[in-house]
């Protein structure tokens, strides 16, 4: 649930990079900060042990001002993927506003994949989230390697969900930001029916998600 | 909504304190070469409580998370310098979030890992209680079973032993039947012979001859006459009695058909009585003293077999001559039989056990100890029960209860 400050006019989004072990979330972070030029970048804060897992979490903060002066910060989590670090997921997870669940797209990882999206399930009902609304975006990371699932196949098996799916390659860059626009254009409906983004802070569904990644103008492409 | 844990705001303060204030400002001041110090972003704290600087002294801002954490006031004029000191101290600050933020995050996890551990721990007790209970509870249910597998093991045995007794005494019986008939009917046909000479004899006597006369006289005749019929009336008594311990001998016999029959309790008894008849005889005299039983529904083969268990151990206790009473009757609404003999007694040390199996006083090879307790199945199988009183050389009373049912 987002943070808001009114005293100060700033309201804190908090979303999560969620998935199985070396599915690519800190590389998609690394990504981000690459790729977006918003108003308000910070560095990537890392937590990571002396082999490059996450121990306990990246964050990536951004944000920028509205036309009217509130301050709206993003801070990007990600999870340790690592099965040991679940009570970490879930400290990570509580609150949060929106979820990127980042699966690997080769064809030896299917079973992680599914385990990872069903200890999302759950640790999302145990913080006290509810799972039918929140707002979710789905990517297949790691399309630049050789052996993963084609497309067809991932939009085939997931024809059923309702969440957006994303193909990405976070190494090169390509999805990243598709991605993480996905996730604002799912994020701000409830984020404006909570805080009224546009009356109060005149900010709307366009603006929010062009100011976030850094498009002054046209689409966020 | 104020956020607590790893992921609340922290204060300018919070993210320096892992530096020592007195040396950083000290360092400050030497690197600067003029007077600096730290404030917070709303004046509220001075870092190592500086004194203010004059008004024409310059603030940079520190920014942290995006946002203006505080400010470096200097009244030093190279900018580069001064712009330098505040990348170098926004890394202190990282640095410093970066450590609470690690610290927090192990705080909760560690919390949610113990309260897991304890959820678990309770589980585990929980189940573990759940499994003792089970163990001590399967005990109790293999006792019940060998219980009822040793009940049924003597039941088995005994039920062996009067089927192949049965059939020995069935099959006597028959042969004894046949023979025994033609004895009893040519007794009969020998009676009515005897009479026929007795008339004969007086017109032999009356004939005057006096040679028939003295033949008759010295082969004593008369004598032969008068005693032929009472001889062969006791025969036929005897044939007659041969023939009733027959009867009860097949009646008794039947304990291999298990069925269950409506019979009056009273007849058993007397059966019993004929077939233990020849080995009471000779060690006591038996009274019956039966009353009239409703009739019950029951395996009379096997209460049989009772009755005479009970009557072969009174017998056995005498060590002289002695009585053995038969009482039977209805006392509050249940049958009651009783079978009480004045001899030796049971002494009160044995008595608790007499019930128990293969408990015997007889000689090794004399009684296998079963007697009584498969007595005491069968009655606690017709829903009934058997005690035993006694008085050590006085004598000794089994008292058995049925319960009348409406059949």
């Amino acid at each position: 649930m987002a943070e808001l400050d009114e005293t100060a006019r700033k309201l804190t989004i908090k979303l999560v990079y969620y998935g199985p072990a070396m599915s690519g979330k800190t590389t998609n972070l690394i990504g981000l900060h690459d790729l977006l030029s918003p108003d308000l970048k910070g560095e990537l804060m890392t937590l990571e042990t002396q082999n490059d897992r996450t121990l306990f979490f990246d964050l990536l903060p951004l944000g920028f001002r509205t036309p009217i002066g509130w301050l709206v910060k993003f801070k990007l989590y990600t999870v340790p993927g690592q099965v040991v670090h679940d009570a970490t997921r879930k400290a990570v997870l509580s609150r949060a506003d929106g979820v990127v669940f980042v699966a690997d797209s080769q064809r030896s990882q299917g079973v992680n994949n599914a385990e990872s999206f069903q200890n999302l399930e759950e640790n999302v009902r145990r913080v006290g989230l509810d799972f039918e609304t929140l707002p979710l975006v789905v990517q297949f990371n790691k399309r630049d390697l050789p052996n993963v699932l084609s497309e067809d196949e991932i939009r085939e098996r997931w024809s059923a969900a309702p969440w957006p799916l994303v193909m990405a390659s976070a190494l090169t860059g390509m999805g990243v930001r598709e991605t993480f626009v996905k996730l604002l254009e799912a994020v701000y409906p409830a984020l404006d029916r909570s805080f009224s983004l546009h009356q109060t802070m005149g900010a709307d569904a366009r603006s929010f998600i062009n100011a976030a990644t850094g498009e002054p103008l046209g689409n966020p492409r | 909504m104020s956020v607590r844990g790893y992921d609340r705001a922290l204060s300018l303060r919070e993210l320096l304190s892992g530096v020592a204030p007195g040396k950083l400002s000290a360092a400050l001041t030497v690197l600067l070469g003029a007077p600096a110090r730290i404030v917070s972003a709303d004046g509220g704290w001075v870092m190592d409580d500086v004194p203010a600087l004059i008004e024409s002294a310059k603030r940079l801002p520190l920014v942290h998370d995006l946002e203006i954490a505080g400010f470096l006031e200097t009244t030093a004029a190279d900018q580069g310098h001064v712009r330098a000191i505040a990348i170098i101290l926004e890394s202190f600050m990282r640095s410093g979030a970066r450590y609470f933020m690690a610290s927090e995050m192990h705080i909760e996890v560690v919390k949610t890992d113990f309260e897991e551990l304890q959820r678990r721990h309770e589980a585990l007790t929980a189940s573990e209680a759940r499994y003792k209970a089970l163990s001590a509870h399967l005990e109790e249910r293999v006792k019940e079973q060998v219980n009822t597998i040793e009940s049924a093991r003597r039941q088995l045995y005994q039920a062996e032993k009067l089927a192949s007794v049965g059939q020995l005494a069935a099959g006597v019986a028959h042969e004894i039947n046949n023979p025994i008939g033609f004895i009893r009917s040519n007794l009969s046909t020998a009676q009515s012979y005897v009479q026929k000479f007795q008339h004969v004899a007086e017109r032999v006597k009356s004939s005057g001859d006096a040679a028939l006369a003295g033949a008759w006289q010295s082969a004593d005749l008369d004598f032969v006459l008068e005693d032929f019929p009472s001889l062969l009336q006791e025969s036929v008594d005897g044939a007659d009695r041969v023939a009733r311990i027959v009867s009860d001998l097949k009646g008794f016999s039947n304990v291999d058909q298990a069925g269950e029959e409506i019979v009056d309790l009273n007849d058993n008894i007397r059966s019993a009585c004929n077939v233990a008849a020849n080995q009471i005889s000779n060690r006591a005299d038996l009274k019956l003293a039966l009353g009239e039983l409703p009739k019950l529904r029951c395996k009379p083969g096997h209460l049989s077999q009772v009755f005479l268990n009970l009557l072969l151990n009174a017998a056995h206790a005498m060590k002289q001559r002695g009585e053995i009473l038969i009482q039977s009757g209805v006392e509050n609404n249940q049958i009651v039989i009783r079978f009480k003999d004045n001899g030796c007694g049971i002494p009160p040390d044995i008595l608790p056990r007499i019930f128990d199996p293969f408990f015997t006083t007889n000689d090794v090879g004399a009684g296998t100890g079963l007697g009584l307790t498969v007595s005491r199945d069968i009655i606690l199988a017709h829903g009934g029960s058997i005690e035993a009183s006694s008085t050590t050389d006085a004598g000794t009373t089994f008292t058995i209860h049925f319960p009348i049912r409406n059949t």
